[in-house]
């Protein structure tokens, strides 16, 4: 009875996220639907890494693991959430064990990343004086600096939020904690973030 | 209400998570109107608000890297990598399988139980098979009526004497 409920849940969840319907067409062996699951979330998953280890090269390293386990895990995949919550589940479990395992070595590297490696923002720039590109990189290290300053899950739950728009509940599922948890460790972030950011507006 | 100090929880303050969300602009127009009408009034939530805005806005300008352009290659690489050459053979029949699997395992094993079936008959064993007379048995046999033959030949003889 149980597992017919759960089944019917499954089935649901699967009828309202598309993103689920093309997993289980990848489980049943359509590697076009995986195409098209990577086509729509490689960008905001490589971005979300990257926003929290602050290493490009790192992050589209983390970003293919992340894709790699979709892969494996497609024939055992049960749409028993939305296709983004597990995606970033696993996106969040991989960050914050790169994080813990190579944060002394990491971290300085981190925040002296000019991410000289961002091609499109320096092609958006080229409109702008000299004067306004300078304005600009120093208000974007003092963000990056003021994000990377945030304990690691609350600037999971600060990024998810505000880049990737998630509802707390989402987020709650992702950090595998309670609603009023994600609630409390988004205010402690954004008040971090409202004493080092709030001069900039 | 989370956030604001537990001396102001007296109701005269907006949720902490309300005021989030109107500075992310996720609060629909009502929402936004009765925030807004709040605000006017409490200095707190006010300087709260503005401080929110402006961190959100000051987040809006770290905007999302361009993925590298051989993600994607790099990535079906090391997919081909850990696919077995069985995944590979049997790849194209593999939606096949799954759909089809069950109805031709089902069949399969309905064909195997009617084959014992069918088979069953011919393992059982019939009437009891007739038993065969050795030579020695038959001429035994033969004796033994030539003897009684004998025997009613002389026995009528032998009871008709009392009478006498």
């Amino acid at each position: 009875m149980t597992e017919r409920v759960q089944s019917s849940v499954g089935c649901l969840a699967a009828a309202l996220d598309y993103d689920a319907e093309l997993m289980l067409r990848v489980k049943e062996g359509d590697d076009v639907s995986f195409g098209l699951l990577l086509e729509k979330h490689r960008t905001s998953v490589v971005n979300f890494l990257y926003r929290m280890v602050q290493n490009h090269a790192v992050a589209e390293e983390l970003a293919q693991e992340v894709f790699l386990r979709v892969y494996r895990s497609r024939a055992t995949y049960e749409p028993t959430a939305k296709f983004t919550t597990w995606l970033f589940r696993i996106a969040t479990h991989l960050a914050l064990n790169a994080l813990r395992d190579g944060k002394n070595e990491r971290t300085q590297e981190r925040l002296d990343d000019d991410s000289s490696d961002l091609p499109a923002r320096q092609v958006a720039d080229q409109r702008q004086t000299v004067e306004q590109r300078m304005v600009y990189q120093a208000r974007l290290d003092e963000v990056r600096k003021a994000v990377a300053t945030l304990p690691d899950k609350q600037r999971a739950a600060v990024l998810m939020h505000k880049y990737e728009e998630m509802e707390y509940s989402q987020i709650a599922k992702v950090l595998s904690c309670s609603e009023s948890a994600v609630k409390s460790l988004l205010f402690r972030a954004y008040e971090t973030l409202r004493a080092r950011l709030a001069h900039m507006a | 209400m989370f956030g604001v100090p537990e001396n102001e929880k007296n109701g005269s303050h907006e949720d902490a998570a309300v005021l989030l969300d109107y500075s992310a602009r996720k609060l629909d127009a009502v929402e936004v109107a009765r925030v807004e009408e709040h605000l006017k009034a409490c200095a707190a939530c006010r300087e709260m608000a503005d401080g929110q805005r402006a961190v959100w806005e000051a987040l809006d300008c770290w905007e999302p890297a361009p993925v590298s352009p051989d993600f994607d290659r790099r990535l079906y690489q090391r997919i081909e990598k850990e696919v077995s050459w069985l995944d590979r053979v049997m790849r194209p029949f593999r939606p096949l399988f799954v759909r089809h699997g069950l109805p031709i395992v089902a069949t399969a094993c309905l064909l195997f139980v009617a084959g014992l079936l069918l088979q069953r008959p011919a393992d059982v064993p019939g009437p009891n098979p007739k038993p065969e007379i050795t030579a020695d048995q038959a001429e035994s046999a033969l004796q033994e009526m030539e003897m009684l033959r004998e025997f009613n030949r002389i026995a009528p003889a032998d009871s008709a004497q009392p009478q006498m």
